[in-house]
């Protein structure tokens, strides 16, 4: 276990490297350099000259990446160009927006998506399958900008029920901070609970077939604990899987939605660091989000051992 | 069952958040506005973003001298002037104007914020319009002289800008995230990514001001989320952002009022002037007849905004209407262009970016008339970043759609560096003689001149000026109609007293 542990340190620390060096590759290739964005339409060639300098834009490739990943050993990812604040503080005070909002929604896939997978399996081919099946098209198909829209004109301009968008921060009540919330969760964990429908369906299909089960069934035992006992935790290892992969989807879905809500999560900073060629903060969210899903997938590893016992790390 | 049990849960988690209650955006005194862009700080002697003026000018901070709404220079923190050679100008400030932390603001505050204007290592974004400045003179705490080292006929007019606002000393390391100044407002807080929220300043210099007492500015980017914000009742006005396209749907809503006005933006389509064919003045003037700016005005704005003849904007009070000098005649276009060697037209790539949407509409229909006279135009759309980097730094680029926002910007055609490579030594006499010319009738008369000549040269084709497009509820009263400043003054806005 240790050494395997080990090994998974070093993967993680592998993959971010790599990621770094690709994310600071990418921006400074990319034309338009934060200078000149900042400025506009409206700076001369000498202010451009001068901010570029300012920046620290001027030095070689090498030595900006260097420093930069000294930095970041030593827990400082550098300053946002565009807001002159430390990057670390930028994610972290971006946390309390995303975080809730990844967790709420991927409590509604799970909640959505495990019945609703286990229904049409249950009810293999029959009415209640297809409707499962449809539904979970139709979650797929709809891209999630446009389901955040229709939830939008629902809930808030048609019912008034919730905010059409915004965050009025923890502080203004739990209550409050959770209406804003809602909707991009809904939104957000739609999509992902429609792909984890099938997952769960065929998966549970699967183990429906095993011999095991029809023995369960031939001992008298009833199809709710043949299902909840029997078949459930052991169709799980697909499924957890797939939920894993979706989880680190659930933070590049957040990136869209939060501007549709207008909600100052990591996803908004991202996408407009990128359009400022904030290159820190760019490469600051890059790192914490490769950093996540690297997290992610080793607890989903870690969880396949506590599901299935005959799995050994070694 | 089980979707039963979804459904079920999903309702009451609603219902119980919906328990939260929460204040109307509409309450008396209280404005909810939706700001398209997040400023990247609210410092305006650090960035020339007009996000950053459209929330800190005249509301937190303000000039000397103020563009008011009609576009006339009136008095704000000087009182009034005086200039008897058009070198030295005194400001007489006014007496007991008190910064946000309580100091009054006094002469050597005036002396302190031009002379850091004008050190380079400030970096301020417009240092360059106060380089006419040799010296400042402070008389006493309310009595300053600005003695100019040559004539600068838009002195007046940069003492009004953003960039010549006046703030308090002790606060300068701070105002990139918290501005302190003497407007009618005073900064309360910026949520980062959510908003930015100014409260009433109870000590302004202008009796009866401001009207509400809190002014809440929200960021929200999406025009549709806008959109779902004011039918919610989330944001009680769009100042900007919304395109016509939505306005259009609010303008059928009695809920709502919607305000069209005046701006300074001048939409053009640029041509390369260093590059074939754009060289040859023939073709630049086959491209302004061969384009129906009728046609892109409809199909682009919905018919909204003023079609435009040259640079200088409705706003100025220099402006001729020149929109019908060089009309839509594809028969001509087809004739200029033979005369300058292409009888079948020519291929032609057009970079907008889909940022401002009303570029990439206009562009569409631009191309469908040029293709009427041999001109095919391929549009290439880019990210805002590389549409600064390779057309406005670079010029690389055949044709390109984009507004210019600011006021008395036809400076920029006689620089032969800017992005039209526009190279007339014509047009920089006549340019650099209004420069130095204050008389106001010989100013004009040489304005009208440039107009003319820019018409002839063609360097650009002027298509439309974008027009003020706000949105508010209905009982919001006091704001501009016509936008001749970069700003958003709040001070007069109130709500309708309830019936």
């Amino acid at each position: 276990m240790r050494r395997y542990v080990a090994r998974r340190i070093a993967a993680l620390v592998a993959t971010l490297v790599f990621v770094s060096a690709l994310v600071f590759v990418v921006v400074r290739v990319l034309p338009g350099d934060p200078a000149s964005i900042m400025l506009g339409t409206e700076g001369s060639p000498e202010a451009l000259a001068r901010l570029r300098d300012a920046m620290g834009l001027n030095r070689p490739l090498p030595v900006q990446y260097a420093e930069w990943m000294g930095g970041a050993l030593r827990g400082d990812l550098g300053r946002s160009l565009q807001y002159d604040v430390p990057v670390g503080a930028l994610i972290v005070s971006r946390l309390p927006v995303t975080l809730p909002l990844a967790l709420l929604a991927a409590l509604f896939m799970a909640a959505a998506a495990l019945p609703l997978g286990v229904y049409a399996a249950t009810h293999h081919r029959r009415a209640g399958d297809y409707a499962a099946m449809i539904l979970s098209q139709v979650g797929i198909s709809v891209p999630q900008f446009w389901s955040g829209l229709l939830l939008i004109l629902f809930f808030s301009v048609h019912l008034g029920w919730v905010r059409s968008g915004g965050f009025e921060g923890w502080s203004s009540g739990v209550g409050p901070a959770l209406r804003s919330l809602l909707l991009p969760a809904i939104a957000l964990g739609l999509f992902q609970a429609a792909v984890l429908v099938r997952a769960t369906r065929s998966a549970v299909l699967d183990v429906l077939r095993e011999d095991y089960v029809r023995t369960a069934r031939a001992k008298g035992l009833g199809e709710a604990r043949v299902v909840g006992v029997h078949t459930f935790r052991n169709a799980l290892i697909p499924v957890v899987t797939v939920a894993g992969i979706q989880l680190g989807q659930l933070m590049a879905g957040a990136i869209v939605l939060e501007s549709v809500f207008a909600l100052p999560g990591l996803g908004r900073l991202a996408l407009g660091a990128i359009s400022a060629r904030d290159l820190p903060v760019v490469q600051g969210v890059a790192l914490f989000v490769a950093s996540s899903i690297v997290v992610i997938n080793f607890a989903v590893d870690l969880a396949y051992g506590v599901l299935d016992p005959r799995i050994r790390y070694e | 069952m089980n979707r039963r049990i979804v459904v079920a849960m999903l309702c009451a988690v609603l219902l119980l958040a919906g328990a939260g209650g929460e204040t109307p955006a509409q309450s008396p005194g209280r404005l909810i506005v939706q700001s398209q862009t997040e400023p990247p700080g609210l410092d305006m002697t650090a960035t020339p973003a007009t996000a950053t003026s459209g929330i800190v000018f005249y509301n937190v901070q303000e000039s000397l001298v103020k563009v008011d709404r009609h576009g006339k220079l009136v008095p704000s923190l000087a009182e009034r002037w005086h200039t008897a050679d058009n070198r030295n100008y005194t400001f007489f400030l006014k007496k007991g104007v008190r910064f946000h932390n309580g100091r009054e603001m006094k002469a050597a505050d005036v002396k302190y914020c031009f002379e850091r204007a004008l050190n380079p290592e400030t970096k301020h974004p417009y240092a360059k319009d106060y380089e006419a400045i040799g010296d400042i003179i402070v008389k006493d705490d309310y009595t300053v002289t600005f003695a100019l080292k040559t004539v600068n006929a838009n002195f007046l007019q940069n003492v009004a800008r953003a960039g010549a606002s006046i703030y308090p000393r002790e606060t300068v390391d701070t105002m990139k995230s918290h501005p302190v100044g003497t407007g009618p407002f005073r900064f309360e807080e910026w949520v980062r990514g959510d908003r930015v929220v100014l409260v009433k300043n109870g000590d302004y210099h202008v009796k009866g001001l401001p009207k509400l007492e809190r002014v809440t500015f929200r960021f929200v980017t999406d025009p549709n989320a806008v959109l779902a914000a004011l039918k919610a009742g989330d944001v009680d006005a769009s100042l900007f952002g919304l395109g016509p396209e939505h306005v259009q749907d609010l303008q059928k809503d009695a809920r709502f009022q919607v305000i069209t006005g005046d701006t300074t933006n001048d939409v053009i389509l640029a041509m390369n002037n260093s590059r074939k064919p754009y060289g040859d003045v023939r073709v630049r003037r086959a491209m302004t007849y061969g384009v129906n700016k009728a046609d892109v005005l409809k199909g682009a704005m919905f018919g909204m905004g003023k079609i435009l003849g040259t640079n200088v904007d409705p706003l100025n009070p220099y402006y001729v209407d020149l929109s019908k000098a060089m009309p839509y005649d594809p028969a001509r276009a087809k004739k200029l262009l033979a005369e300058a060697g292409y009888p079948n037209g020519f291929d032609t790539v057009l970079k907008v970016s889909p940022q401002y949407d009303y570029t990439v509409r206009s562009g569409q229909v631009v191309a469908d008339s040029l293709k009427k006279i041999g001109v095919n135009v391929k549009i290439e759309q880019i990210e805002w970043g590389q549409w600064i980097a390779r057309v406005f730094r670079e010029a690389d680029y055949d044709l390109t759609i984009i507004g210019h926002a600011e006021a008395w910007d036809i400076k920029n055609y006689a620089n032969a560096k800017y992005y039209y490579r526009y190279d007339s030594a014509k047009f920089q006499d006549l340019f650099n003689k209004s420069e130095v010319t204050v008389d106001d009738k010989a100013r004009r008369e040489i304005y009208v001149d440039m107009q003319k000549l820019l018409v002839e040269d063609a360097p650009v084709v002027w298509l439309f000026m974008h027009p003020r497009l706000a949105v508010t509820k209905k009982g919001l009263q006091g704001l501009w109609k016509d936008l001749p400043a970069s700003a958003n003054d709040l001070s007069e806005v109130s709500w309708a007293p309830a019936k």
